[in-house]
């Protein structure tokens, strides 16, 4: 990055070493344990209580996502969603579906190829976990400070196509072959325009590091957004919505799942909790891509609430209170990306898989491109000026 | 190139040479087209239908429509019982558009019994058959949505004909299979205040067709699908002996409301209460899929002008003619044809003087605009299939009867 | 390559945008109709739904509904105008004639057939069988379908009129009952109230 000044923030963050920084898990576990205990166990416990939280936190977000979709999608369309299942309009509808999926019986179609069925939804999940992996919470609750952040998450998250390819394959069925070409295709043309457009957000950052470009959007009292730095960021935050909406295939491109043309696509023949496995990863993933929408777009964990716990206040990014309420925004601007995929999925038909095609190559990447090159001669002409 | 010794030559054969004189691409990789079959039970054939389709990947190389399965020998039951008593199967062929049915068969009836239908009989007949209209035009409508994956349009949809439902409830008891326009008129006077309620929903309806349109018809995303998309030629239109808004969306201007009128048509069209939508090619080529399903859309407005028409000119008197509890057909045949909201709808009745008819035959709109998917799907998209079957509106209670 | 996949690749060319300006309004046509519609859809969302919560809450039906029979039992004359209107002959009905008095014995109609036509109420020259509001009809039995709509089912003819000649009994009591209070009342009146009367009210004994 030619010319770039980083903020004194994110040089201090640069330059702290590993060991001495980490999350507050960490901090805490070294402030509660005694003498004896060797110092090698703490990052591995540390390491175990993150990938609980992640774990639970995902199980959690897709439990309420499906019942947000349920509920938005039935409001939009003049109906209650669930209402019946624990009182309150249906709350508890995924657990009970939950709990139903468990029991069913577990089948594998004959002539499908056992050990790639049943690995598939796995390699799905897997997948997904480990992109939430580099996810940030606060200023100092992370699972992991990883410096290549959002090149980690895309990397990871492309990893599910493997899945579904795999599943497609393995259920030999022909609607499951169709529905599994068409994801390859569609993921394959869409995460061009995906990475381009979050080049745009990434010259503004000055590092892949998420955690580094959420501090960095801390000006303005907390209001130093990216979307407001530059005016080709925001075609570029829709063309990152749009390639999104491709990537984790919600409508309108939802070609490989839910097919009312051709039956179910690639998850035909998945019934049970393999099925809940494939779903659980859509949530995640529209999830996880909000929440890198929301931290190199929107400001991520730093908003006027966090940066008056902080600075107003006095007590610091170090604190538990303005960790939580770093962590509360940044769940709260992810839903409502999440939202917002909901809002679009019951709104727009489907698109057919050649019109998906030119849409990825002939107009998003050229136009993510120019955003690109807009971007980077802003930056560089702001630069010069001043 | 190299060398492909004999035994190779087997599974991959000679590379062809195209009419511009190259060689084809890709040669050695030896393919069969996939026989894949939209079977009886699938979401998108409306129906239980069967569409054998044999697809290049993603391209359609041939389909076969297979019927019959929903055939419940309703002609065959015409022959065996009594002309009221026939009335009730008339409902469940088109079970969309039940008024229309059972109108059809009562006007075969009634052009032999020669009886006259008093004027309120023939304006509540009028105002059902296009409410009925109207609501089978949003389920088609909905439908289509569905199948092309906006599922709201298709609730939104539901909301207004549910309310049209309940309109028909007041009027005679049944929301879908109502056996109401009996021979000879209709069978109940219509209650105090369902006419008022009728022009309320006229009011309301009006400005939901502008959503309708809105959110489905002009969406960038929904026209790319339809537009240029399953091309009916005027020629093949006329060819095929397709009727309704098929016909209409490529062009051809004949509508039977208008060209053979029955009931009140001719004296509502000469007063400007309605006019006959055609397809124009506006978002793409003429007879596309958009442009017959912007016809059915055009015609729900227009059936309104027909039921503010009548609902503008109704007076009071009786409702059902003279023709007696026990009905004396003179012996003769009739065929009437109606425009249903999928074409034209036949009734075809012979009469010996008996207690019930001795042939009755149905054409079916239907079952005769279904017979062009099998021209017309050839070269187009596997998901295009979806498109086209969804917008020839089809009904298998009325294809197979 | 057959000839109709030529053609297939050659409207595709044909379809191509023409110039950079169809290009720009395919951008903008698509953002325009998408916002219209999200715009829609929002302003339901934000509405109250219509659907109603059944069975908590049920819609209100209209008097014509066609739902189950009833039949006025007093009225009905056993000509079986209404078998004969059924187009699938689910109506039954055996009567027993003692002169111009008929002993029911059963009037079933099968649910399993019934079509809900009302071809069955129109023939009627008594106007004693009519369709209900009812709908729900569940049983856990096939031959709980076959229901029975007489009121006076089980019970002998017999029965049937000393049950009738007591419940006239009774209601001519209750008239006379009132009759006399209503005199007692007007003679009170009449004298100004001087003399209670004592109205023991007569014990009738039931017959």
């Amino acid at each position: 990055m030619i010319g770039l000044q980083e903020s004194p923030e994110v040089a201090a963050a640069a330059a702290a070493p590993i060991a001495g920084g980490g999350n507050w898990t960490l901090h805490f576990l070294q402030g509660i344990t005694p003498e004896a205990v060797p110092g090698w166990i703490l990052p591995i416990v540390t390491a175990s209580i993150s990938v609980g939280v992640v774990i639970a936190m995902i199980s959690v977000i897709a439990m309420l996502s499906v019942w947000l979709e349920r509920k938005v999608s039935g409001h939009i369309q003049c109906r209650y969603g669930p209402m019946y299942a624990g009182g309150w309009h249906g709350w508890a509808q995924t657990i009970a579906d939950g709990v139903k999926l468990l029991t069913k019986e577990d089948m594998v179609p004959s002539g499908a190829d056992k050990p790639l069925f049943m690995l598939a939804p796995a390699i799905v999940l897997g997948a997904i976990f480990g992109a939430f992996v580099a996810m940030p919470l606060a200023p100092d609750y992370f699972f992991a400070d990883i410096n290549l952040g959002v090149f980690f998450i895309l990397g990871m998250s492309s990893l599910t196509t493997i899945g579904v390819v795999m599943s497609g394959w393995a259920s030999n069925s022909k609607w499951s072959l169709y529905g599994a070409m068409r994801e390859a295709a569609q993921v394959v043309a869409y995460e061009i325009p995906l990475g381009i457009s979050l080049m745009v957000a990434l010259i503004c950052a000055g590092t892949f590091n998420l955690i580094d470009a959420s501090e960095a959007q801390r000006d303005f009292w907390g209001m130093g957004w990216f979307i407001f730095k530059n005016p080709f960021v925001i075609p570029a935050v829709v063309l990152f919505f749009v390639a999104t909406l491709a990537e984790t295939k919600r409508a309108p491109f939802d070609l490989p799942e839910a097919e009312s043309e051709l039956v179910a696509g690639f998850l035909t023949e998945y019934s049970g909790i393999r099925w809940s496995f494939f779903f659980m990863e859509e949530y995640a993933a529209m999830f996880l891509m909000s929440l890198v929408m929301a931290v190199f777009f929107f400001g991520g964990f730093e908003s006027p609430v966090t940066y008056l716990a902080a600075e107003s206040m006095g007590l610091g990014y170090d604190h538990l209170v303005t960790n939580l309420l770093g962590a509360v925004t940044l769940i709260v601007k992810s839903m409502m990306g999440v939202l917002l995929m909901m809002w679009i999925r019951w709104t727009l038909p489907r698109v057919r898989i050649d019109q998906v095609m030119t849409m990825g190559y002939k107009y998003l990447t050229p136009l993510a491109l120019v955003c690109v090159l807009g971007a980077a001669l802003w930056e560089a002409g702001k630069q010069a000026i001043l | 190139m190299p060398e492909v010794t004999a035994s190779a030559k087997k599974f991959f054969p000679e590379p062809r040479i195209l009419p511009g004189g190259e060689r084809e691409f890709m040669m050695d990789v030896a393919t069969s087209d996939l026989e894949v079959s939209m079977g009886p039970q699938h979401p998108a054939t409306h129906g239980v239908m069967q569409v054998l389709l044999r697809a290049d990947g993603e391209m359609v190389t041939a389909a076969q429509p297979h019927l019959g399965f929903l055939h419940r020998c309703a002609e065959k039951i015409g022959e065996n019982v009594e002309w009221l008593q026939y009335l009730p199967y008339t409902d469940r062929y088109d079970y969309l558009a039940a008024m229309n049915n059972n109108l059809g068969y009562s006007m075969a009836v009634e052009a032999l019994l020669q009886v006259e239908i008093p004027r309120r009989a023939q304006l509540i007949r009028m105002i059902c058959v296009e409410l009925n209209r109207i609501a089978s035009h949003l389920v088609a409508f909905g439908t289509y949505g569905l199948d092309l994956g906006a599922f709201t349009p298709f609730l939104y949809a539901f909301r207004e004909r549910e309310w049209l439902l309940m309109i028909f409830e007041k009027i005679c008891g049944a929301r879908l299979t109502y056996s109401y326009l009996r021979i000879g008129g209709v069978f109940n006077d219509a209650p105090p205040g369902w006419l008022q309620e009728v022009e309320h929903f006229c009011d309301v309806f009006e400005e939901k067709w502008k959503e309708y349109y809105d959110l489905l018809m002009v969406n960038k995303i929904f026209v790319e699908r339809t537009a240029r998309v399953g091309v009916i030629t005027k020629e093949q239109a006329l060819d095929f002996g397709l009727t309704g808004p098929m016909l209409r969306g490529s062009g051809v201007d004949f509508d039977l409301r208008r060209d053979m009128p029955y009931l009140l048509y001719r004296q509502a069209f000469e007063d400007g209460a309605f006019e006959v939508p055609l397809g124009r090619g506006e978002k793409g080529e003429l007879g596309d899929c958009w442009d017959r399903i912007y016809v059915r859309v055009k015609e729900m407005m227009e059936a309104l002008g027909i039921v503010r028409w009548c609902l503008g000119c109704i007076e009071e008197g009786p409702v059902l003619g003279e023709v007696g509890k026990t009905l004396k057909v003179p012996p003769g045949e009739a065929y009437v044809a109606i425009e249903n909201p999928r074409g034209e709808l036949g009734h075809y009745v012979l009469s010996d003087g008996g207690k019930g008819s001795s042939r009755c035959r149905v054409r079916g709109p239907s079952f005769c605009n279904l017979a062009i998917i099998e021209d017309i799907m050839p070269g187009t998209l596997l998901a295009d299939a979806v498109a086209i079957i969804g917008s020839t509106d089809v009904v298998i209670g009325e294809t197979d009867r | 390559m057959s000839e109709q996949q030529l053609d297939l690749r050659a409207e595709e060319q044909a379809r191509q945008p023409a110039s950079i300006g169809d290009y720009f309004k395919n951008i903008w046509d698509a953002v325009t109709t998408t916002v219209a519609g999200m715009k829609i859809t929002g302003r339901y969302f934000l509405q109250k739904p219509i659907t109603v919560q059944y069975p908590d809450e049920q819609m209100p039906i209209p008097e014509r509904y066609r739902g189950i029979h009833y039949l006025e039992q007093d009225k009905c004359i056993e000509c079986n105008a209404c078998a004969r209107a059924c187009p699938i002959d689910c109506i039954e009905m055996e009567a027993v004639r003692h002169g111009k008095e008929l002993e029911w014995i059963k009037f079933t109609i099968d649910y399993q057939k019934c079509m809900f036509c009302e071809l069955c109420v129109y023939p009627c020259p008594a106007d004693c069988i009519h369709m209900g509001t009812e709908f729900a009809f569940v049983t856990e039995d096939r031959s709980e379908f076959n229901l029975d709509l007489l009121s006076y089912k089980g019970m002998s003819r017999d029965a049937r009129i000393r049950m009738k000649e007591a419940a006239e009994k009774k209601a001519a009591k209750e008239a006379a009952k009132k009759a006399k209070a209503k005199a007692e009342a007007e003679k009170k009146a009449a004298e100004g109230g001087d003399t209670p009367s004592e109205d023991g009210g007569e014990e009738g004994t039931d017959a």
